[in-house]
């Protein structure tokens, strides 16, 4: 016997006839579907013929895609690939939200000592190069220290003495050279003389 | 076109400020001497070496403004370059002979001597680089036989009356102590 809510109308019945030759329903939605057939000739013929376009459709011959279609669908599925975001549950956000934050924390923190380690680092390099500088001035220094008094000679006696004395014996030398080109008067013999 | 304006603004606010920012190489100084070219002496076996330019020392300019004379010294040069080497074992003629070489490096590039010292196989000169009636590099190269032999460049603007003063103030000694490149000092 037929419970009343077992009944199926036509409507309720045709949306069921695809799933059914499919083999998708339940036992229960398939024993309903066959009760309401065997009272329903005009659904019954609907059946028959799913079923046999099901059955033409089986005995067509396969055919395989060109392969250059198959390509180009490819390609496209490559180019294309569309986002789809996944919404987490509540806890997972908190949890996202907590690493998150977490990682900003240690980060910064890491961030701050990197610096600071730097900022050491900076400092002790600039302290090394000015010792270094004082160094080659000191360097310097010694130098003029070391050679101070010959420099003083050196200066004094390039600069100065020889100078002078290149002048003087120029001068003397040309004063000489005029003396020795003139005609010398001649010395008079006093035994010469009357 | 006024789309352009902005951006091309920025661009060309942007490239001025990177040149105006942008430092001339060491070896663009015309007071600077490329120690590692003339190769006075095997980098190797060194005693010191310093090499400074002039970004470090403006820094160290910066970092040592109580003391206004050296700070102020540090601020005018571009590049402080030393390099010490060890006479002793080495073959001090072949050194001799580089360090002759030097010298006439330096005057064939313009250099005028304004000490020259050979007294006792010692030998000590002092080259200064003009650059439109300004003094803008000071070479120091020493020999000093059974010690060491040393070349210091010094490019810049370069006051040498106040290094000399600086220099004298500065005592032996600090030199020892100054650490030089994964080298003992002497």
């Amino acid at each position: 016997m037929n419970r009343i809510d077992d009944i199926l109308t036509c409507n309720e019945a045709l949306d069921l006839l695809e799933p059914y030759v499919d083999g998708d329903l339940s036992p229960a939605e398939a024993a309903r579907l066959r009760s309401h057939l065997e009272s329903c000739p005009a659904c019954a013929a609907e059946l028959a013929l799913a079923e046999r376009i099901q059955r033409e459709l089986r005995s067509l011959p396969q055919l395989d895609c060109p392969p250059e279609i198959v390509e180009r669908v490819r390609r496209q599925g490559a180019e294309v690939v569309p986002f789809r975001p996944r919404r987490m549950g509540l806890p997972l956000r908190v949890a996202a939200a907590a690493a998150l934050l977490a990682l900003s924390l240690g980060g910064g923190a890491l961030f701050v000592r990197s610096q600071q380690q730097h900022q050491r680092e900076r400092a002790a390099e600039i302290a090394q190069a000015t010792a270094q500088a004082r160094y080659a001035l000191a360097l310097l220094g010694r130098v003029s220290r070391r050679t101070g008094l010959d420099v003083r000679d050196e200066v004094l006696a390039r600069r100065v003495v020889l100078p002078a004395a290149r002048s003087i014996s120029q001068s003397l030398s040309l004063s000489g050279v005029s003396r020795g080109a003139a005609p010398q008067p001649p010395v008079p013999d006093r035994g010469e003389q009357p | 076109m006024r789309k352009l304006f902005i951006p091309g603004l920025a661009l060309v606010l942007l490239l001025a400020g990177t040149a105006a920012r942008a430092e001339k190489p060491p070896s663009a100084q015309p007071g600077f001497v490329p120690l590692d070219e003339l190769s006075l002496f095997p980098n190797d076996q060194l005693s010191t070496e310093i090499n400074l330019n002039g970004a470090v020392l403006r820094l160290v300019a910066a970092a040592t403004r109580d003391d206004p004379e050296f700070s102020q010294v540090m601020t005018g040069l571009q590049s402080i370059n030393v390099q010490v080497f060890p006479l002793k074992g080495a073959d001090a003629d072949a050194i001799k002979t580089k360090i002759n070489r030097a010298v006439h490096w330096l005057e064939d590039r313009g250099w005028k001597a304004s000490v020259r010292v050979r007294e006792k196989g010692e030998e000590t000169y002092i080259y200064m680089k003009e650059d439109g009636g300004q003094i803008v590099g000071l070479t120091v190269l020493t020999f000093q036989p059974g010690e060491e032999a040393s070349v210091i460049n010094i490019a810049g603007r370069i006051d040498p009356a106040q290094i000399g003063r600086l220099g004298q103030k500065l005592k032996v000694p600090q030199l020892e102590k100054v650490p030089s490149k994964g080298k003992k000092p002497q």
